[in-house]
């Protein structure tokens, strides 16, 4: 029977407990008034659960505090719409979902919020992002959003047709285009590749991620203009072209809106594709809703068939232009320290793994303690294990430099897929469409107001 | 107050006079009253935004940031922009290929419904369906109709199917071929208003005018060409002014069926404002394209309205 009587030792074990957690830095996250009304915007993605599951995370922040939350979307084709508009109306949210140039941009435009400290705390309760994530949520030395995942992109190809013509699964630029030109049957109307070179995240994206893979960059490490002129820039812009001129791909791939890729991967037109984790979402939800056994068994086939590889590398290494996604507040916010308190509910480990897991894939966490917490999930399979390491080759918009204003606009104004455009459309030489985007880019530096 | 009524007040007795100014002052206040409603709105939904458009064309404003008067730089630059060149270029063939076809079209469907007597309504209302339907949708429809995905596309399954081809054709992924689609859907969207507008002016031409002529020995040709057309003259006139600002103005076909693309082979002044305003941020100079059409569009309606009143008065 245990003693009623404290004995000295554990009088003196208590003691020292107490005083050791007194002596712990106090997280002190921001106070919630009860009654208190929020909004917040979001990105609406491909991946229907997802969204459903921060909108569910949102409104367990608000039960806990006796808040509100309204939860608003955006897609990826109004975000810049829906921001551009609610800035120049005031009517801006009170935490904002933000994509990798935003940050940036309206922290220029004094939109945002100086989250340094508070980015402190969330570090002591969350960990850190890595290095090459961070800068995307600072300017100017200071931290205005707090990192939450990254949206990676991959090379998706399809095991079985590498493996009936005997071809090597591609790890470079190189290496795809060269498989694609072994698998390619136009009789067949099959084709090794589908890479468009159009006005969404899957034109300017891949292009980005050839040029840094060959280092090739429009400004340098200081954020400043760099000329594009350069041999490197000759072999990407080939690269790019070559795989329209040599007819490596469907005849309207230059058509394809965002999800024209998915559609002729899935349908099996093209051997290759560069694509988000929505192609496997889609898959495996196809998986789910089949109901006549031979039909699922052929989804489970294809499932088990995709591959999702790392995004392609360079002769300078792999870089994966891609959607790094943080929190916001908004300085326009009625009630600033209610944001911060959702913001740190949210991405903290316990609410971000629980996002994660109804993400297919789609959402790799940053901050290492939620990282770690998602090991098991990317443990699934090999697609998976490729999802969990987006992070490893994120590379911002405006590589090797800063994410700025200038950089945005370059990656904005579409001249990235327009000159590769120029040459397959307008039959421009390699060499004026370089010296066109050139022009064009150090255009924007120079009338960039400071 | 009528001048008939000022005559009287001036020749009137004096408590008459009185009584006439009071009355006067009270109808004038009445008016203005009435007036005042609208007068706001024109003020406030047309010479405000207008105004505040050419400001914005003189500034180099940025989303988020205030304006700066920069004077006639955004202009110096579009007049120097490759992209705004090719832009005025493909905006001037998608709008006049497209008012051309709408007008050839109208005035087919208005001789058909003229001529039919049962009917007439129920088909009028027909024409009317793509007018009536949502641009979106009418530009989802026929980008899937020049669709070149196996077994999708409208006119590739069906020349696929006759044996007629062998790969699909790629319609939109050729600057000419992006062209005709966009101007396809533009034209199919606008034609009922010709037609309709049309069908109207027809029915205000005397039917003694065209017996008189057949009794004269004039054929369908001659009739058409020498009484139709004539009668349809401010009708024709007043519908392409009107299509033509709406057809130039058009933002959604573009956007939703090609983005303005194969590269920039169907950017028109609208998608390029909005990317110049939206994606880029810059406000200033997207307004400025948006504005660069103004001064031709005010020179067109100035010169067809002087038109069009010269022949009223004639009359």
């Amino acid at each position: 029977m245990p003693s009623r009587h404290l004995s000295r030792r554990t009088v003196l074990a208590g003691a020292l407990g107490a005083s050791a957690a007194l002596a712990l830095p106090r997280l002190g996250f921001p106070a919630v008034k009860k009654g208190t009304s929020l909004r917040l915007w979001i990105l609406k993605t491909y991946v229907e659960p997802t969204n459903k599951a921060i909108e569910a995370s949102a409104q367990r922040w608000a039960q806990k505090h006796g808040a509100a939350v309204t939860v608003e979307y955006f897609t990826f084709e109004d975000m810049q719409t829906k921001y551009v508009a609610a800035i120049e109306s005031k009517s801006t949210p009170d935490v904002g979902q933000l994509e990798t140039s935003a940050p940036s941009r309206f922290a220029g435009m004094g939109q945002l919020l100086d989250l340094t400290s508070f980015s402190k705390q969330i570090e002591s309760q969350a960990g850190k992002a890595p290095a090459n994530v961070a800068p995307v949520t600072m300017m100017d030395g200071k931290v205005y959003s707090i990192p939450w995942y990254v949206m990676g992109a991959f090379w998706y190809v399809w095991r079985d047709v590498f493996e009936k013509a005997k071809v090597k699964l591609p790890s470079t630029f190189a290496e795809a285009r060269e498989a694609a030109q072994a698998l390619t049957r136009p009789k067949d109307n099959f084709y090794g590749m589908g890479q468009s070179w159009n006005r969404t995240a899957d034109g300017y994206g891949v292009m980005q991620s050839l040029m840094y893979s060959y280092g090739v960059g429009w400004a340098g490490k200081d954020g400043k203009y760099k000329s594009i002129k350069t041999p490197q820039m000759q072999t990407v812009m080939k690269w790019a072209t070559d795989i329209y001129t040599n007819q490596l791909q469907p005849a309207d791939t230059l058509t394809w809106t965002g999800s024209g890729n998915n559609e002729n991967f899935i349908a099996k037109n093209v051997a290759q594709t560069s694509n988000g984790p929505s192609i496997t979402f889609a898959m495996e939800n196809a998986v789910a809703k089949a109901t006549d056994a031979k039909d699922k068994k052929m989804k489970e086939d294809a499932l088990a068939n995709h591959v999702a590889l790392p995004h392609l590398g360079g002769p300078d290494g792999r870089r994966m232009q891609a959607i790094a996604m943080s929190m916001g507040v908004f300085k326009g916010s009625k009630d600033p320290e209610a944001a911060m308190s959702l913001i740190a509910h949210l991405v903290s480990p316990e609410e971000t793994v629980m996002v994660m897991k109804d993400s297919y894939g789609q959402f790799a966490p940053v901050l290492e303690k939620a990282k770690t917490a998602s090991k098991d999930y990317f443990n699934k399979n090999e697609n998976y294990r490729t999802f969990g390491r987006a992070a490893e080759w994120f590379a911002p918009t405006g590589w090797p430099g800063p994410v700025t204003a200038a950089a945005a606009e370059v990656q904005a104004s579409n001249v990235l897929t327009d000159a590769p455009a120029k040459v397959i459309v307008d039959k421009w030489s390699v060499d004026q469409a370089i010296e066109w985007e050139d022009k064009k880019i150090k255009e924007i530096y120079d009338t960039l107001r400071a | 107050m009528t001048r008939e009524a000022g005559a009287l007040a001036l020749g009137a007795p004096a408590p008459r006079r009185r009584r006439l100014g009071r009355q006067r002052n009270r109808d004038l206040g009445t008016a203005a009253l009435f007036l005042l409603p609208l007068f706001v709105l024109v003020l406030g939904l047309i010479f405000y935004p207008f105004y505040r458009a050419v400001w914005l064309s003189f500034t180099d404003k940025l989303v988020g940031y205030p304006e700066r008067f920069v004077g006639l730089r955004n202009y110096e630059y579009l007049a120097q922009d490759d992209a705004f060149h090719q832009v005025i270029r493909n905006s001037f063939v998608f709008t006049v290929v497209s008012v051309g076809l709408k007008i050839v079209t109208g005035i087919g469907m208005a001789l058909v419904l003229n001529s039919i007597i049962r009917g007439r309504n129920f088909f009028r209302g027909l024409f009317l369906l793509p007018w009536i339907t949502s641009t979106v949708i009418i530009a989802l429809t026929w980008r899937w109709m020049f669709d070149a995905f196996p077994g999708r596309g409208f006119f590739n399954s069906v020349l696929l199917d006759m044996g007629i081809l062998r790969q699909p054709i790629a319609f939109m992924a050729t600057p000419e071929g992006a062209m005709m689609a966009v101007i396809v859907a533009n034209w199919w969207r606008g034609f009922p208003f010709f037609g309709v507008s049309f069908l109207a002016g027809m029915a205000s031409i005397p039917r003694e005018t065209y017996e008189a002529a057949s009794v004269d020995g004039a054929g369908a040709g001659r009739r058409f060409w020498h009484i139709t057309l004539p009668g349809l003259k401010h009708v024709i006139i007043v519908t392409t002014l009107l299509s033509f600002i709406m057809t130039i103005n058009d933002f959604n076909i573009i956007y939703v069926m090609t983005r303005g693309g194969p590269g920039s082979a169907t950017q028109v002044f609208a998608t390029y404002s909005y990317q110049v305003a939206f994606q880029q941020l810059r406000w200033g100079r997207g307004v400025t394209i948006s504005i660069f059409l103004v001064p031709l569009l005010v020179v067109g309606i100035a010169l067809i309205s002087r038109y069009l009143l010269r022949e009223g008065r004639g009359k």
